[in-house]
């Protein structure tokens, strides 16, 4: 009996000794980490590594899952104490501060030895603008791109008799059919909420409006008539019977009401696409997307527009691994993987031509959700909004803007959010 | 001093500071030393990544003119205001009937104590569903159509009633914890004397439990100043009743860690210690008119 605890305290001692091997790569691969914070991506980032692995067996990659909230604060602890994971996603929203804090690697001469202009003939100007620091340099390899879509319920269209969304609908057919399923089914219309990718922006931008100035990317327009009007018409559908008011969506997301048959439409983001189809397997048909609605008479421009964001791959300046790192970087932009990203369905790959392989885990439902929509509107898609000093103003403009659904006088409050963003703008 | 110490007694006092040396180094670490950056940070901006740039008081100044943060202090004081007298009301009527002989006396503590073994977040979106304007339960109950936590006439209210709830378990067993300090005999001889049980109440219970309820009430104050975690999970920011409920800590999660300006962050948090400070001082000198210490 006594001879147990001995032998378990053995095991314990070979166990730690073990785990501390794994530390120092005694096996003669190379290990990475790459860490992300979409779980519903984590098959897809995986499959993208075990690529790399079969092709270099010496490099062995694992993906590590952080919450989004968390993400931001572990990534910028690690960016103070230089132990960066070796591989991680960017996001827009983060990416300057970064990049121009030289925390990111340069990645713009990565594939100079593959193709000459490699970036410029395999990604889009988007893709590469949400990929750039301030000083135009590239900082991650784009990973994907994504727009904002219309999603609508097929049978409320079908019971108010109105024909479903095409590439023709309008803001006016929108809110047309909104109040005609209001009135015959009692469900709300199309669900406008407090939101910038998701709402507003999109407004503005189809109007002709702008939230920065697209010359120079650094001067706010909130106070630019066509932006103005814009964001003064989506607040404003709130007061419509068929939209729901804000208090609504304080505490139910309009994904939640319309997955839960309350309302008929809203904006949701193509990333979310295939997790909706494979949370919802019994709504599978019910429901389709559509282009978003163009403005009838915009200010300037042809009414069309969609946010297209992306994410990319960086990597620390001085990664221990850096060398590697690069050639897993070279993979992760190659035709090669990403096709793997977008056949696992993780997200519509960034590189050009290869939309359509995130089709692929969308044919395993019965009802083929119509994602050609998404493709199309790379066309007349607006890049995400941002530049250095966004990340400072952007709370204190979202504050403004919770004001303005309280009922605060908009012009006013437009003037506010104007004068927070050239705030910073003038410091620099 | 030392000299008039035995080699016996001074081998002793080594052994102290060796024993007290963890604590007193944790403590250093990871509580002293921080606060002193933190001090430094808040007269600094942050560049980004660790950097900063001294720039004297304008931190302070910003914060001093800005609508928000004077919203969040009156905030931060009416939650006090509303969770700590109720809340020791409520735990010493609970410690006080747990205390007193009645059946499944265990069962009831258990009952009483399960929310602080509850995890927070789970605790807050329970209550959301409860609070919820469209099904939650307190509407259909009373057939109203109130927005609990999205009219900003209520919200507050409704994150003082999960504060309360969450903490009374905790209290009345500290509180419990102190009547059962108190000699039966007293309540013997009181009641000998004729003396009912509102009197007994107010010359025996309530001057006997004080000193327990003394230090409840600091303990309570402390964290009602610096409540952030339970609001963070209750109102989400693009709730359009967030400012009137968003809490000095609340204000400081969202500049430091959303914006990033940590030097701004750093300047309401000194704020709030300060605030903590003038409390526990006004406390300190008050408890001498009714905190009992003789027993």
């Amino acid at each position: 009996m006594k001879k147990i605890p001995r032998i378990g305290s053995l095991v314990l001692a070979i166990t730690l000794l073990l785990s501390l091997s794994g530390c120092g790569a005694s096996d003669g691969k190379t290990h990475l980490k790459l860490q992300i914070w979409d779980v519903n991506q984590r098959a897809g980032m995986e499959a993208m590594c075990a690529a790399y692995t079969a092709k270099n067996p010496n490099v062995t990659i694992e993906v590590q899952v952080t919450s989004w909230s968390e993400y931001w604060t572990k990534l910028e602890a690690a960016g103070e104490s230089n132990t960066m994971p070796d591989i991680f996603w960017m996001h827009t929203d983060q990416i300057l501060y970064y990049a121009d804090f030289g925390i990111l690697a340069d990645l713009t001469d990565l594939f100079d030895d593959v193709e000459p202009d490699y970036y410029q003939n395999h990604f889009s100007e988007v893709s590469l603008g949400n990929a750039s620091g301030s000083d135009g340099r590239i900082y991650g390899v784009p990973k994907d791109k994504d727009n904002v879509v219309l999603v609508y319920n097929r049978e409320m269209f079908d019971q108010a008799g109105v024909a479903y969304p095409d590439e023709n609908w309008t803001w006016d057919d929108m809110t047309d059919a909104s109040q005609k399923i209001y009135d015959a089914t009692g469900k709300y219309g199309y669900m406008a909420y407090n939101d910038e990718q998701l709402g507003y922006w999109n407004f503005v931008y189809q109007n002709g409006g702008y939230i920065l100035d697209p010359e120079t990317n650094i001067r706010a327009g909130y106070t630019q008539p066509a932006t103005a009007d814009a964001i003064k018409y989506y607040v404003n559908l709130q007061k419509n019977d068929w939209c729901p008011d804000q208090t609504f969506f304080a505490e139910t997301s309009p994904g939640t009401a319309f997955f839960s048959g309350m309302g008929s439409m809203f904006f949701e983001g193509s990333w979310n696409l295939l997790d909706a189809m494979k949370r919802y397997p019994e709504l599978v048909g019910k429901w389709d997307i559509a282009p978003l609605p163009k403005c009838p008479n915009p200010a300037s421009g042809d009414g069309t527009g969609t946010i297209s964001n992306g994410l990319c791959f960086a990597t620390a300046a001085h990664g221990k691994n850096l060398e590697v790192v690069k050639d897993v970087l070279r993979f992760f932009g190659s035709e090669e993987g990403q096709r793997v990203q977008g056949e696992s369905g993780a997200a519509i790959p960034a590189y050009l031509g290869l939309e359509d392989s995130w089709t692929t885990q969308f044919q395993n439902f019965d009802y083929l959700l119509n994602v050609q929509v998404c493709y199309d509107q790379f066309d007349t898609c607006v890049q995400y909004i941002n530049n250095a000093t966004r990340r400072k103003w952007k709370s204190t403009v979202a504050d403004e803007m919770v004001r303005v659904y309280n009922g605060s006088n908009i012009d006013e409050s437009l003037a506010k959010m104007q004068q927070i963003a050239d705030s910073y703008v003038v410091s620099d | 001093m030392n000299n008039k110490l035995s080699p016996a007694a001074r081998r002793e006092e080594n052994w102290g500071w060796i024993m007290v040396a963890p604590t007193i180094i944790g403590l250093i670490v990871l509580n002293l030393w921080p606060f002193v950056q933190t001090i430094y940070t808040s007269f600094c901006e942050h560049l980004g990544f660790g950097h900063y740039k001294f720039i004297g008081i304008g931190n302070f100044i910003r914060m001093f003119e800005n609508a928000e943060f004077w919203r969040a202090t009156w905030n931060t004081i009416l939650f006090c205001i509303l969770t700590v007298p109720v809340g020791l009301f409520l735990s010493l009527l609970v410690a006080m009937l747990l205390n007193a002989k009645i059946k499944f006396k265990g069962g009831f503590r258990t009952i009483f104590f399960l929310p602080m073994v509850c995890a927070p977040a789970a605790v807050t979106m329970v209550w959301r569903f409860i609070f919820n304007g469209e099904y939650g339960i307190l509407n259909s109950i009373f057939g109203t159509e109130i927005g609990w936590i999205t009219d900003p006439k209520f919200v507050m209210v409704s994150c003082a009633i999960v504060a309360i709830w969450s903490n009374i378990g905790y209290d009345a067993v500290l509180l419990l914890a102190g009547l059962q300090n108190i000699p039966k005999t007293l309540y013997e001889a009181n009641s000998i004397d004729g003396a009912g049980k509102v009197k007994q109440f107010f010359t025996i219970t309530l001057p006997m439990v004080s000193p327990t309820l003394f230090v409840v009430m600091i303990m309570r104050l402390m964290s009602a100043v610096k409540v952030y975690d339970l609001i963070y999970m209750m109102v989400e920011e693009t709730n359009p009743a967030v400012t009137s409920v968003q809490s000095l800590m609340y204000l400081f999660y969202r500049s430091s860690f959303v914006a990033g300006e940590r030097g701004y962050g750093s300047a309401i948090v000194i704020w709030t210690v300060l605030l903590i400070g003038m409390v526990t001082v006004i406390q300190f000198y008050g408890q001498k008119k009714w905190v009992n210490y003789d027993v």
